[in-house]
């Protein structure tokens, strides 16, 4: 209704509300957007945690930042060759 | 124990150091003592803003090479009792200055004074380490375009980072006619991207090329709605409950204007 009531009278979006879209667009990305140390320094960490429990060849783990919406995911993946069983019944 | 505050905010331009001198200048007009601080080494403005420019003899960098006392580096205001500032070196460069080094003038200024205000450079790198080294609080200063609100942003979360808190906004440059029209961000807006405390918002006024051409600040010349937005502000700063001003035009005409050119 509003809409076709502004085109009646010829009106673009107005330019304040282009800047805000794109804007929030842009920010979540920036936020989201981790420095590439800090990727491989949570690499790093988490396969000293994960060694701990699993067997894995270092060059088969993979990790990324996925994006699905508005939200970012963190995707992490370990193909292990085995489980350390005496880690379990400690 | 006074409060160090620095005042940043990514990009340039925006009136970070129009907006110190303004504060500082409102704040001792308020009975505050204040030492406003240029940590813009290699491109200081500070001085020649307030009007100090001709009688800086010392600088910071002279403090930190113990070439003199920091009480003697520091320019008294004879304008108005308690402000101080302390000029930053023209002749060297940001790498010169470690943060530790700003920790400690900023620790050693707030034993004497209420209010010390580090006027921070542009950019994220090493200027602005040095100016948030010592600070407890930030105000960070933007104008409502996508450039300013993005690098503001940036700022935010390296402030957070820091665990510089709080973090309050100033919306400089305001233009009342451009948000009626559609072509600003009004302040919900701002507000609703970067998330933060709103201290203040700074109307255009053309008072402020004038200000400075002359070197004394907005907030002398009590009246102009600049100067009456930097000395609320100051007054928030020190306590004072102070609801944030509306700007944005009212009026019969104004709202039939509104409603057929309103945004979604």
């Amino acid at each position: 209704m509003n809409l076709s009531i502004r085109q009646l009278f010829g009106r673009k979006p107005k330019s304040s509300s282009i800047a805000k879209q794109r804007l929030k667009l842009v920010i979540t990305q920036d936020r989201f957007d981790v420095d590439d140390r800090v990727m491989t320094r949570l690499h790093h960490e988490l396969a000293e945690v994960l060694a701990k429990y699993f067997e894995f060849s270092a060059n088969s783990v993979k990790m990324d930042l996925k994006q699905e919406g508005n939200s970012y995911i963190l995707v992490a993946d370990f193909p292990y060759t085995k489980f350390h069983e005496t880690n379990m019944r400690q | 124990m006074g409060r160090v505050i620095v005042v940043t905010s990514g990009k340039g331009g925006v009136g970070k150091t129009t907006s110190t001198a303004n504060l500082g200048t409102a704040l001792a007009l308020l009975d505050k003592t204040v030492a406003v601080v240029d940590a813009d080494v290699g491109l200081r403005n500070l001085d020649i803003v307030m009007g100090l420019e001709s009688r800086i003899v010392y600088t910071s960098m002279d403090v930190i090479e113990k070439q003199c006392e920091l009480s003697k580096a520091l320019v008294r205001d004879r304008r108005v009792d308690g402000l101080m500032l302390l000029a930053a070196s023209q002749k060297n460069n940001k790498d010169d200055i470690q943060p530790e080094q700003m920790k400690a003038i900023c620790d050693k200024l707030r034993t004497t004074h209420d209010f010390v205000l580090v006027d921070s450079p542009a950019g994220i790198e090493r200027g602005f380490s040095n100016a948030s080294a010592g600070a407890d609080e930030a105000i960070v200063i933007t104008t409502p375009d996508v450039s300013a609100i993005r690098d503001a942003d940036r700022i935010i979360g390296l402030l957070q980072n820091a665990r510089i808190e709080p973090i309050n906004l100033v919306i400089n440059r305001f233009s009342p006619q451009l948000v009626g029209n559609g072509s600003m961000m009004d302040q919900d807006d701002v507000l609703d991207i970067l998330n933060i405390e709103l201290i203040g918002v700074v109307p255009e006024d053309s008072g402020v090329i004038n200000s400075t051409n002359r070197g004394i600040p907005l907030v002398y010349e009590d009246g102009s709605p600049g100067a009456q937005a930097y000395m609320r502000i100051a007054r928030r700063l020190t306590g004072q409950r102070i609801p944030i001003h509306n700007f944005e035009q009212k009026g019969l005409l104004n709202n039939i204007v509104n409603w057929f050119t309103r945004k979604k």
